[in-house]
């Protein structure tokens, strides 16, 4: 293991300095998740998990390790593993296949959140490139849109994609639903759509997580919303 | 002249069953015992709980005893131990010492019931100390504490705040000679671990071992609650030795699945002990010329479709005396056993 700098450390010493107590906090806060109790059941470290992973193809990383870790209450371990762990997962739950009906992938949502829920460094550096996809998604209401066809971005697709993208207005308005006559965005989102969307993220403290994760992401996004919101008479809606 | 009487050898659950079967259809049994009373070992080593459903054994075994005790068709026998035989199926003459006097039992046919006895964990090949710490003891000694109600360090009296079991302890180990498994520890261990939470809710608890086996329904009424329920943790991986660090015990092993060296200190270590045949048994087998195994159990020569045939006609073995069992083993093997016993007995009457 050591001679693999990539290795995950299961010794569990890993984060010494962290004390005891904190890490038990953090993973009292993942057991007191609803979900819980329907994530994990016992582990029988049998591996079929792993076997399903893509990612533990190419990481260091065993959805098997996360079960167990749970299923032992190894407090140390899961600790680790919430930091140096949970990013590697590609949330596709090809891991539920378990005999005993244990999600790993599942285990790990609930990890991520309480994550960044406690604005881990961990999980702020793993958030890091997904800046602009969150600024996308959250200021427009979808994230893959037309204009992001550029011929430099995708030279494999071959030279029609430059025919495409200067005509790119063309080509959409060409297709029969009117709600696909954009370029900006996935289809046409409504006003109504996007101020709700604003006031859910808003209410349910989805703001609040990014603004402990990527405060920069979540000062712009707020610029957005609060002028949008305003607009449409919730001008007393504060993201502080 | 042939004998109708069946001559059942030991007292324990399988000798009580093959007796009740006996009488039930209406022939005559002895029981020889060689302690004063019924029960066997469930009742000598005071078990607490039964696997996997955690029923009294007192009250289990009370009600096998109870069944047979005052049955026109059960000759009791106590403080008897055989000691030779002549004849052959139909007609044995069976020598037993009763409590210093020599007498003569007739009996068509014979149901050798004389179990096993718990591995000594004194000749075990790791360093795990049974005899050297106090804290270091057995499933049996366990047994004995649940069954007091009192589940503390025997070295001090202090509720325990870890406990590990070892697994294996005496089975499936060519270096003590014991390569089978025993059957039973596995869920006996998950059934303590689970009694170790409820008597000391705040202790931890581990279970060091090789492969779990836990067979058919005692997978989810008792591994899948200790584990899941109880939260006992499971560690693939057997410990290698035990010594004294302070007033604890350092358990050394691996956790294998975790690929990490492991060395948890713990203030009581139960040896999760296997089966080895009695004394009584390979004693037994040699009187009636039976054939035994390597490891000194009697050999049943049907495979699996007669567990209870013996190589010596007219005599049948059944229960642990032919290999590691559990109680429901127990009973089976001596329900086919009577009916053996009493068919070998009817096919010699018959006259020709």
């Amino acid at each position: 293991m050591a001679l693999n700098p990539m290795a995950l450390d299961l010794s569990g010493k890993k984060y010494a300095n962290v004390a005891y107590e904190e890490k038990e906090r953090l993973f009292d806060e993942v057991k007191a998740d609803d979900r819980w109790h329907h994530v994990l059941y016992g582990c029988y470290e049998c591996g079929i998990c792993v076997a399903a992973c893509p990612s533990a193809r190419f990481y260091d990383f065993s959805p098997r390790v996360i079960a167990q870790a749970a299923a032992r209450e190894d407090v140390d371990l899961m600790y680790t593993l919430m930091n140096d762990s949970v990013w590697d997962c590609s949330q596709c739950f090809s891991c539920d296949r378990c005999p005993r009906q244990n999600s790993p992938g599942q285990i790990i949502t609930i990890m991520r959140e309480v994550a960044v829920k406690n604005g881990l460094k961990t999980a702020k550096e793993a958030l890091e490139g997904y800046g602009r996809i969150i600024y996308k998604i959250m200021s427009t209401g979808s994230q893959v849109s037309p204009d992001m066809l550029q011929p430099n971005a995708f030279p494999d697709w071959g030279g029609h994609v430059k025919e495409i993208s200067d005509n790119l207005d063309v080509w959409r308005k060409a297709l029969p639903p009117e709600t696909l006559h954009t370029t900006e965005t996935g289809w046409k989102i409504t006003d109504k759509t996007i101020v709700e969307l604003y006031l859910i993220w808003h209410m349910t403290g989805v703001m609040k997580l990014i603004e402990g994760v990527d405060e920069g992401l979540f000062m712009i996004l707020v610029d957005v919303m609060e002028e949008r919101l305003e607009e449409a008479g919730y001008d007393d809606i504060s993201f502080d | 002249m042939a004998s109708e009487n069946i001559l059942v050898i030991g007292g324990g659950p399988t000798g009580m069953e093959a007796a009740r079967g006996i009488a039930s259809i209406g022939y005559k049994v002895t029981i020889v015992e060689k302690r004063d009373r019924l029960g066997g070992t469930p009742d000598a080593s005071q078990y607490a709980a039964l696997t996997p459903d955690m029923r009294s054994a007192e009250e289990a075994i009370g009600e096998m005893v109870d069944a047979i005790t005052n049955s026109p068709n059960v000759t009791l026998m106590f403080n008897t131990e055989v000691i030779g035989s002549s004849g052959s199926v139909g007609n044995f003459k069976v020598k037993a010492n009763q409590g210093g006097k020599e007498v003569t039992i007739d009996a068509g046919s014979v149901i050798i019931c004389t179990g096993f006895t718990h591995f000594d964990p004194g000749r075990e090949t790791q360093k795990y100390g049974y005899y050297e710490h106090d804290d270091v003891i057995t499933l049996v000694d366990a047994e004995k504490m649940f069954k007091s109600g009192n589940f503390v360090r025997p070295s001090n009296g202090e509720k325990p705040k870890s406990v590990c079991f070892i697994q294996c302890v005496g089975s499936r180990d060519r270096q003590i000679g014991n390569e089978y498994c025993s059957k039973v520890c596995c869920g006996i261990s998950s059934k303590q671990a689970i009694e170790v939470r409820q008597h000391v809710p705040d202790c931890k608890v581990f279970i060091f071992y090789i492969d779990m086996r836990m067979y058919g329904y005692w997978e989810n009424e008792i591994y899948w609650p200790a584990q899941e329920k109880y939260k006992v943790n499971y560690v693939k991986g057997i410990a290698t030795e035990i010594v004294k660090k302070g007033d604890r015990l350092l358990v050394k092993g691996e956790d294998t699945t975790m690929r990490r060296p492991l060395e948890i200190p713990m203030d009581i270590v139960i040896l999760a002990v296997g089966m080895e045949p009695s004394e009584g048994t390979k004693k037994v087998a040699d009187i009636f010329g039976v054939k035994k195994n390597k490891f000194g159990f009697i050999e049943t020569i049907g495979g699996a479709l007669n567990t209870v045939s013996t190589d010596v006609p007219g005599v049948f073995a059944a229960g642990a005396a032919t290999g590691p069992a559990d109680l429901e083993d127990c009973v089976s093997s001596a329900g086919a056993a009577a009916m053996k016993a009493i068919a070998s007995l009817r096919t010699v009457a018959i006259p020709a």
